[in-house]
């Protein structure tokens, strides 16, 4: 009898556990209606379709980035990844490789592409157990300026196939946005669902436990780096699709920074082990929902960069109490001092 | 030396029955002999007290039997049979699980994730994906920790917040639910308070009830004493004696960890 009283926590306790675990999703709500009586036009269909659809490339860096982080890693390369990956292929189907290689190839080179170059931080980090940081670091600054090496100015022109990823609609909506709740669902259930999810989480929380338990530590940060370089690669597709051209700029400026920011906001901790992806969503998303609040208020672009710094900051220091909160609910009482 | 002998006859006695039997295991870490021709063997259920100062082998020698690190030299026989235990995984499914103080659990997970890690239960999931079964290793979990009278709320508990003793009942719910024959325990009590250490030592006797072998590392006499049922004392890498309990004291076990130069033998 008593063995079944041990199976959960209390209701009351989970409700409260799943609001706080939640945050995110309600500060959004709260900012989405602030903003929605507050800003004209803003409370239509076509700026909150506008608002997904321009989350969708920077939310595979985000997700890449968290489950990188969520291993105890980090990866500064992915973004760049994201660039090199969208430059190499582009050129390989329009220009080294034009008509060899089919322009709608193109959406299956980029995911593999994009693979590949993860491979590289997975076989540094994983084999060689050089530290992330400058693992990615070193790998960043290669796929920067390979991107360069290439090509130095735009590819345009790029048909219709290649474009559509990222550009096209079905329906009038945007298949981009279909592609970040797809890719959403699938790692979801990887990371919540599956041994994989909870062994990466188990080398997050504590490599040297996981180790002892037998968990393959290399073969493990060599499969979250390809990962994460796969949605690197997806994030170049969706990007070529938006820009619908390939310049050397491409997933340059704040995207890296971004890539972080989203995964924090959402819950995702730098010290490993602890985020889920649906936090991660919702940091994205609150990302972009503040992203065209400000543009529609016209707020100066250099000032947004501004307020995206102090909503992270505000977002770091809301977690931390978060996570109190949540130890307190879940402490049992005897040991609350 | 009337020792010595009666320990050798008791060796070939028991080499039947042995669960576990090491042959002469030697371990170099570079040009460092840690280990020089290290032979005992752990029988079924019993209890050994593997005792010595830092620096003996201890450590080495559990590294080895666990899957840790290989040895250099040397055969181990486990249920008769000779085996190469090349890694933590094959350690554990010959049925060795390794409990390292509290080490070995990931706070920020809940039990039920910890005592079930890297042997997840699943299901198959749309009839191909395997999918954790969350239910039934929580319900099972529950179980054990009822079991081993755990002050635990319930198996959806972050071992972050359990006490070091609780952190190694976490870790000893393992070797009972995968049916373990064999568990070591490092230093188990040395880092816990009285409360806690006894609280381990009430794991060890619960194992000992489910035929479930133990070899204690310690350097801690006291707690060791209390639960062993034989002491295998180690220096600078060899065995340098094993004794059955009821042939030594505490003080005795003192005099037997000690350099014979400090002895005066």
């Amino acid at each position: 009898m008593e063995s079944t009283k041990l199976v959960r926590t209390s209701s009351s306790t989970r409700v409260q556990v799943f609001l706080l675990d939640n945050l995110i999703w309600v500060i959004m709500i709260v900012l989405f209606f602030i903003f929605s009586l507050t800003i004209p036009n803003f409370f239509t269909v076509l700026n909150i379709h506008f608002m997904f659809y321009d989350a969708s490339a920077i939310g595979m860096l985000v997700f890449a980035q968290a489950l990188v982080l969520i291993s105890g890693n980090m990866d500064l390369s992915v973004a760049r990844n994201a660039g090199l990956t969208a430059m190499f292929v582009g050129m390989l189907v329009r220009v080294w490789a034009k008509g060899v290689i089919p322009t709608w190839a193109g959406i299956i080179l980029m995911p593999v592409f994009g693979g590949l170059l993860g491979m590289v931080n997975g076989f540094l980090v994983g084999k060689l157990k050089i530290n992330a940081f400058l693992a990615t670091l070193s790998t960043f600054l290669i796929y920067d300026w390979m991107t360069y090496v290439i090509n130095q100015g735009a590819i345009i022109n790029l048909g219709r196939a290649l474009d559509f990823p990222g550009g096209g609609t079905i329906f009038g909506f945007h298949f981009a946005i279909l592609v970040l709740f797809a890719v959403g669902a699938v790692l979801y259930f990887l990371l919540q669902h599956t041994r994989f999810g909870a062994y990466l989480r188990a080398m997050g929380g504590n490599p040297e436990a996981a180790g002892m338990l037998g968990i393959n530590l290399t073969s493990m940060n060599f499969r979250v780096f390809t990962i994460a370089g796969v949605l690197g690669g997806v994030s170049g597709l969706l990007y070529t699709g938006y820009l619908r051209s390939i310049p050397s700029t491409i997933a340059t400026g704040d995207s890296i920074f971004l890539s972080f920011a989203g995964a924090i906001i959402g819950g995702v901790s730098l010290r490993g082990g602890e985020g889920s992806i649906v936090g991660a969503l919702g940091g994205v998303l609150l990302l972009g929902l503040i992203d065209t609040g400000t543009t529609m208020t016209s707020v100066a672009p250099a000032l947004r960069g501004v307020i995206n710094g102090l909503i992270l900051l505000l977002a770091i220091l809301i977690n931390k109490s978060r996570l109190d909160l949540r130890d307190r609910v879940l402490m049992p009482p005897q040991r609350q001092a | 030396m009337a020792k010595n002998e009666s320990k050798s006859l008791g060796a070939a006695k028991d080499r039947d029955r042995a669960l576990l039997r090491l042959e002469d295991i030697g371990k170099y870490y570079g040009t460092v002999h840690a280990l020089r021709g290290v032979s005992f063997s752990v029988s079924e259920g019993e209890v050994v007290g593997l005792i010595g100062d830092n620096g003996a082998g201890k450590s080495t020698l559990i590294k080895i039997v666990s899957g840790v690190t290989p040895k250099s030299s040397g055969s181990i026989f486990w249920k008769g049979e000779e085996v190469e235990i090349s890694s933590v995984k094959l350690a554990r499914r010959l049925g060795i699980e390794t409990v390292y103080q509290d080490r070995a659990v990931v706070g920020s997970m809940t039990v039920a994730e910890n005592i079930f890690m890297g042997r997840e239960l699943v299901r198959p999931f749309l009839g191909v994906v395997p999918r954790l079964d969350r239910k039934r290793m929580r319900e099972e979990a529950g179980r054990l920790v009822v079991d081993l009278k755990l002050n635990i709320p319930t198996a959806d508990h972050l071992v972050r917040f359990c006490s070091g003793g609780e952190m190694q009942g976490v870790a000893i719910s393992r070797a009972m639910r995968f049916r373990a024959s064999l568990v070591i325990l490092d230093e188990p009590t040395t880092a816990l308070a009285v409360s806690g250490a006894q609280q381990v030592l009430d794991f060890i006797r619960r194992l000992k009830r489910e035929n479930i072998a133990c070899i204690f590392v310690t350097h801690n006499l006291h707690d060791v004493y209390e639960v062993a049922d034989r002491f295998v004392v180690m220096l600078q890498g060899k065995v340098v004696s094993d004794v059955k309990r009821d042939d030594t004291t505490v003080e005795g076990l003192v005099g037997l960890q000690l350099p014979r130069s400090a002895t005066g033998a």
